[in-house]
């Protein structure tokens, strides 16, 4: 078994595989029979469809169980073009993938604010709906659909044996896994791995996620949508009952049982759906029970996939070459806040709040748990809208714009709560970080990012990790991983929320070491922490929250003294921290 | 002016069993966060038990209350436990995994529920007992007999009973606590696991008593009738506010009114376009539901 995974992961056979299969079904064509080779034919479509809904479900992470809709939308603009407009089959050929990709945004598009559960009952009304009206309609033929369609003819001679279908199908399919595969090397394609593993997070340092969804359902669509003229051509007909709910679940499955997001597994899953029941033919009634089963079992046993997708390994750069970046002459408050309030129904989590950090300065965050520490930095970085009050960033206002344009602006942050995009490696994690200075979808990763990427993680010692999952560092290195990606958007100003929780003392003096290189660069670097002792030590300005307010403000020696500091730390006799504040402002 | 009469009864007679359908949904995902695929197939199941009672009771026509209410009370309790059943099998195990393989699995669940009731019914409808009573309430043009007033007081009844059980037992308020915050309800000494089963128990009784009702009223049932009937449902408890229960009974009764509405002024064959492009256009102008949801995501 092990031996045999070896074999797979040979740089020879990684990158001859589709090429060698490509190959074999050519060779293929020749020995099957009349049956063989029309099943082989449907494998194909299957694994085109495959291919459409892996970039909305295994890339990109959001769930579609109406995806027959495309499947039809194809199928019957191909159709009806040719059958009453008399249009030549590849002329509808766009045509299908531009109707279906013009559906991607309409189903698309509504659903981009919706929770990811919701999608699922949405996408389902949307083919339910789809093959409803086609049902209905008498210019799509209702219940009998369209017949008669015309076979393809390629360079004057017509397509009309099975095998000549077949390798028409394997054209396609191969067309469809190069563009498929070039598309998995784009930004986007990163990009969509970082929505599926945690959208706010991605959104936050820079990916526009809105856009980026769209983008999924979209080219998923057109990619699915070429399966449709195929197979009018294959059958000379347009069937309506070909594209049920069971018609989407089963393209579904094909994904699920191959491997989310991974394209071999797309080729298994379509061969397990398409043969499988070809095999189990002479027990046709217990074919969808076995398939319930059958779809338990897997997730139950093997979640992953049978062929689960493996991480693209970085050629990063040995050496980062020095930042590119010009020393800014930045003076002045970068980021000013004025009037920040935030109410929770009655809660006023955060009141009046007025911050301001300059370039290179280090401006501290104190306060009790509750006080609106997490608040304040979600307001102004756009994730939640504040109630009243501005945020400006060297000048600029940038409250109300979404979390990716502050990004995009200059402004990077971590979480109180580590989040990170678990699945991909750490490297991948960084480049997403650059997306908040290139937002670039459709090219691959440029050298500039990589050297980014290089020099952000060897600026924070991670370098040697480069390639593994960020899901299973270490909680230190999972620290240091989400300031790095941070800092892959070059920053004018970094937020830093309780970066030293958890830490020991050891490790705690490494970060302050870490952040006083980071403002060493020229950021501004904004930091909420709860060991007053770290605090006092590297801020320049301190500002201390209670209760959503300011009760003090100044330079730490100010701060240590203040009688209203004292007194609302010491109001809270229960509290861990209390010990260290009276030790060090005792 | 009569027929509007005749829709809206009729809607509201939809409306109920539709109401309490959707309550399932609404809670089980309080407590898991999984939108229960199977959940229209447990009321399917429901349908058939309470088919199998009146048949083997032999009740064949006329009023037989005692019958009626002896099918309603074991359908309830059959999709009671085989709810339970489902969520021990093939829910509670993937409770860590991603959401996904849930969905997942619920999906094969339904898959399952409804290809085995069609080995086993060889995808034959089958008849209820026209034991309704016909009687009418009004005599007239509109058409109100006693059955359907019964069938909307029981929905109602079993409404106000689920309502008093989540705001005044130990056990319903716990269910709410689950549904704000897992983690913490656990801290708290709560038994997550059995309180989920227990939600998936009065979530399928409330399903399984409507497939009894839904037999009662429309006669006849199939393997297949849980699905369009769960995604009317299902839609109801999202354009209700998924977990908040008084929203969901109304937007239940809402969605009741609007397939009575579009089946009698537009056409059957356009009824779950019009209800799926309304759960479309309300999701896109308020993605928590038309009361806003009670369930909180993570931070
Ligand atoms: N999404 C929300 N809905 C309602 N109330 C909220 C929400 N987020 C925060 N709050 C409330 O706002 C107040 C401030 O919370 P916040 O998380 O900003 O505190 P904090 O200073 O970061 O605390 P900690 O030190 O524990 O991280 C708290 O009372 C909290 O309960
Ligand atoms: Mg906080």
């Amino acid at each position: 078994m092990k031996a045999r995974f070896a074999l797979l992961r040979n740089p020879a056979l990684r990158h001859g595989g589709w090429p060698l299969l490509i190959v074999i079904a050519l060779a293929g064509g020749q020995v099957m029979d009349d049956y063989q080779v029309t099943v082989a034919g449907t494998i194909l479509i299957y694994a085109i469809l495959g291919l459409g809904i892996n970039i909305v479900v295994g890339y990109a992470g959001l769930l579609d169980l109406g995806f027959a809709a495309f499947f039809a939308i194809g199928a019957y603009t191909s159709g009806l073009l040719m059958l009453k407009l008399d249009w030549n089959f590849w002329l509808t050929l766009p045509a299908a993938v531009l109707a279906a990709a013009a559906a991607g945004v309409v189903i698309g598009y509504p659903t981009l604010r919706l929770r990811s559960d919701y999608l699922a009952i949405v996408t389902l009304g949307f083919g339910e709906i789809i093959r409803i009206t086609v049902v209905n309609l008498d210019v799509t033929g209702g219940p009998n659909g369209l017949t008669g369609i015309p076979p393809v003819s390629v360079g004057g001679r017509q397509i009309v044996t099975p095998a000549g279908f077949f390798y028409l199908a394997l054209a396609f399919f191969a067309v469809v896994l190069v563009l498929t595969g070039l598309l998995a090397r784009t930004r986007l394609a990163y990009a969509w791995r970082a929505i599926r593993s945690d959208d706010t997070a991605a959104e936050a340092v820079g990916v526009p996620s809105r856009r980026v969804k769209l983008l999924a359902y979209v080219l998923g669509a057109a990619v699915g949508a070429v399966a449709g003229p195929l197979n009018a051509a294959q059958l000379g007909t347009v069937d309506p009952s070909s594209f049920t709910f069971l018609t989407s679940l089963m393209i579904l499955l094909v994904v699920i049982i191959g491997g989310m997001g991974s394209r071999p597994g797309v080729m298994v899953g379509a061969i397990v759906i398409v043969a499988l029941p070809e095999a189990l033919r002479t027990v046709q009634e217990y074919r969808g029970l076995f398939f319930a089963l059958l779809l338990i079992v897997i997730v139950i046993l093997r979640p992953q996939g049978v062929w689960p997708a493996r991480p693209r390994r970085f050629r990063l750069p040995a050496r980062a070459p020095a930042e590119a970046r010009p020393a800014r002459a930045e003076t002045g408050a970068l980021l000013e806040v004025d009037g920040l309030t935030r109410e929770f129904g009655g809660v006023t989590a955060v009141a009046d709040l007025r911050l301001r950090a300059a370039a290179g300065q280090v401006v501290s965050v104190i306060g009790p748990n509750g006080a609106g520490k997490t608040t304040a930095f979600n307001c102004i970085t756009g994730l939640i809208p504040p109630s009243s009050g501005t945020v400006a960033l060297g000048g600029r206002r940038v409250r109300g714009l979404s979390p990716h344009r502050v990004a995009a602006a200059g402004l990077a942050r971590t979480f109180q709560s580590i989040r990170l995009f678990e699945e991909m490696t750490v490297a991948e994690n960084v480049l997403i970080g650059r997306f908040a200075r290139d937002r670039a979808l459709l090219r691959p990763p440029r050298r500039a990012d990589l050297d980014a990427v290089r020099r952000c993680l060897d600026f924070v010692g991670l370098a040697d990790a480069a390639d593994r999952p960020a899901g299973g560092l270490p909680y230190g290195d999972r620290r240091r991983l989400e300031i790095a990606r941070a800092l892959a958007a070059e920053p004018r100003v970094l937020l830093l929320d309780e970066p030293a929780a958890g830490a020991n003392p050891t490790e705690k003096r490494a970060l302050m070491e870490l952040i006083a290189r980071i403002s060493g660069l020229g950021t501004a670097v904004v930091l909420i922490e709860h060991d007053v002792a770290l605090v006092m030590s590297i801020s320049d300005r301190v500002t201390v929250l209670e209760h959503g307010r300011a009760i003090a403000e100044g330079p730490p020696a100010e701060i240590q003294a203040d009688p209203r500091v004292i007194a609302a730390y010491l109001g809270v006799p229960d509290d861990p921290e209390t010990d260290l504040v009276t030790e060090v402002l005792g | 002016m009569s027929e509007f009469v005749q829709y809206l009864v009729n809607g509201l007679t939809i409306g109920a069993f539709l109401a309490l359908i959707a309550l399932g949904y609404s809670m089980i995902y309080g407590v898991v966060r999984l939108i229960n695929f199977a959940h229209g197939d447990v009321f399917m199941i429901g349908a058939f038990a309470g088919y199998g009672v009146l048949t083997t009771l032999g009740v064949t026509g006329g009023s037989a209350w005692p019958a009626l209410l002896a099918a309603v009370v074991v359908g309830a309790l059959t999709t009671g436990v085989v709810g339970t059943g489902i969520a021990r099998a093939a829910y509670v195990p993937l409770l860590s995994s991603p959401r996904l393989a849930l969905l997942i699995s619920a999906i094969g669940v339904s898959l399952a529920l409804e290809e085995g009731v069609k080995d086993l019914t060889h995808a034959r409808f089958k008849s209820y007992p026209g034991v309704l009573d016909g009687g009418r309430i009004f005599s007239g043009t509109v058409r109100v007999t006693y059955g359907q007033l019964a069938l909307v007081l029981l929905s109602v009844a079993l409404m106000a009973g689920l309502w008093l059980f989540v705001t005044r037992t130990v056990t319903g308020t716990a269910m709410r606590a689950l549904a704000m915050d897992r983690d913490a309800a656990r801290l708290q000494g709560i038994n997550v696991e059995r309180l989920i089963l227990v939600t998936f128990f009065v979530g399928s009784m409330l399903a399984g008593a409507a497939g009894v009702m839904y037999g009662l009223y429309y006669v006849q049932i199939s393997f297949g009738m849980g699905f369009l009937i769960g995604l009317r449902a299902f839609t109801a408890a999202v354009l209700g506010g998924i977990g908040n229960l008084p929203g969901t009974m109304v937007a239940g009764v809402c969605i009741g009114l609007v397939q009575s509405f579009a089946a009698g002024y537009v056409s059957s064959r356009w009824t779950d376009v019009i209800i799926f492009g309304l759960l479309i256009a309300v999701l896109a102008l308020r993605p928590t539901g038309l009361f806003g949801e009670r369930v909180v995501e993570r931070a």
